[in-house]
């Protein structure tokens, strides 16, 4: 999951406040609360930044930077690669469980993923992937 | 972190003339802007981001004000050679030497490569027909070549059925999911939800928006479930 969809879960679950209220409580520059949930690209790379933000919601900092290096488009391109390359993905999601298969297709909320054994397709939404193979991990 | 509106400006490669005929606000006023002398409007702040194609909060609305000119150190110079006598001054006229025209550039090459590979000429019998190596191929010699080859190509029908590929670009859409869950809708299937929370439900799709999907349980009972809340779904009788 990345740091856009942490930040807006974690606001959500903290009353959905405003962004502007809560930056100016937080003690951050206005809009970068905003930028960070709204961005597809890697955000927040300023660790004080993210460590105020982490006090806020009452989360540790090391969580966030977890959720940071996990950005959108860095799914985006592990779903593309294992579209075109054929090759078996698997994704942790929140719930906890692991779910593997071949993208079919991918999009801007979910993907559809082939079981290797036939079974049915399964939609999963991009928000609840927590965690898929990272570089040299595959 | 939003940036100066004159580095998004220049990274946008556009002058301060283009980005005021398309913002409508007065080059004047953008100076004041550029140089952080004044706070940009949130009026001003839309237009200027339409302008630049980019979100407004990527607009800092007040630019950071340019350092002072630092004030040059007087070096010691060393003293001008004695002047010429008036004979010896008199220099030949210049002669306007033509402009050379810059190595070409490796893109330019790597364009032209591909030109011609569509009329199967490699490298080496390109650089036979240039007359000379790619390497030393000028900017205006390249921009001729890679004309050249592509009127050849306006000319000619395309040699090879074009593969096209349907655009890849799905970021900015959701057209799969909502085209997939129109397919499960018109087939009345099945489906079975597993939200975050861990609880699951079945039912057909009986309608769907980005957000939200209403699902009819074998009950009859008609159930909203916001996407927010799905981990995923699946025909039911899947491998679960």
């Amino acid at each position: 999951m990345s740091l856009g969809d942490e930040l807006r879960y974690l606001r959500a679950f903290h009353g959905g406040g405003n962004l502007g209220e809560i930056e100016e409580e937080i003690g951050i520059e206005p809009g970068t609360l905003r930028y960070m949930e709204q961005r597809y690209r890697l955000v927040g790379e300023d660790d004080e930044v993210l460590a105020k933000i982490a006090a806020y919601y009452g989360v540790a900092p090391a969580e966030l930077q977890y959720h940071r290096e996990r950005y959108r488009k860095a799914l985006s391109a592990y779903l593309h690669q294992s579209m075109e390359q054929k090759t078996t993905a698997r994704f942790e999601l929140r719930t906890g469980e692991t779910v593997t298969g071949r993208v079919h297709w991918w999009d801007l909320g979910a993907f559809g993923l082939e079981p290797e054994d036939g079974g049915s397709l399964t939609v999963v939404q991009r928000h609840a992937v927590l965690n898929w193979p990272m570089g040299n991990e595959e | 972190m939003p940036d100066d509106l004159q580095t998004l400006r220049k990274r946008k490669r556009m002058s301060i003339n283009q980005l005021a005929s398309k913002s409508g606000i007065s080059i004047a006023t953008l100076i004041q802007y550029e140089k952080g002398a004044q706070e940009i409007p949130h009026a001003d702040l839309s237009r200027l981001a339409r302008a630049l194609y980019v979100d407004e909060w990527d607009i800092n609305p007040r630019s950071t004000p340019p350092p002072p000119p630092a004030r040059k150190e007087r070096l010691a110079k060393p003293s001008p050679p004695p002047r010429p006598k008036e004979k010896e001054k008199e220099k030949p006229k210049k002669k306007k030497i033509p402009p050379t025209s810059p190595p070409a550039r490796e893109t330019q090459i790597a364009h032209l490569l591909n030109l011609a590979a569509h009329f199967d000429i490699d490298r080496a019998a390109l650089e036979e027909q240039i007359g000379k190596s790619l390497d030393e191929l000028t900017r205006k010699e390249a921009r001729h070549w890679n004309g050249h080859f592509m009127r050849r190509m306006a000319e000619e029908k395309p040699r090879r059925p074009i593969d096209r590929k349907r655009a890849y670009l799905p970021e900015g859409v959701d057209g799969f999911e909502l085209a997939y869950l129109q397919e499960q809708q018109e087939a009345a299937a099945p489906l079975h939800f597993t939200l975050f929370d861990g609880q699951t439900f079945e039912g057909t799709v009986v309608g769907f928006s980005p957000y939200q999907i209403i699902i009819r349980e074998p009950g009859g009972d008609e159930i909203t479930l916001n996407k927010l809340a799905i981990a995923y779904y699946r025909k039911r009788g899947g491998d679960e």
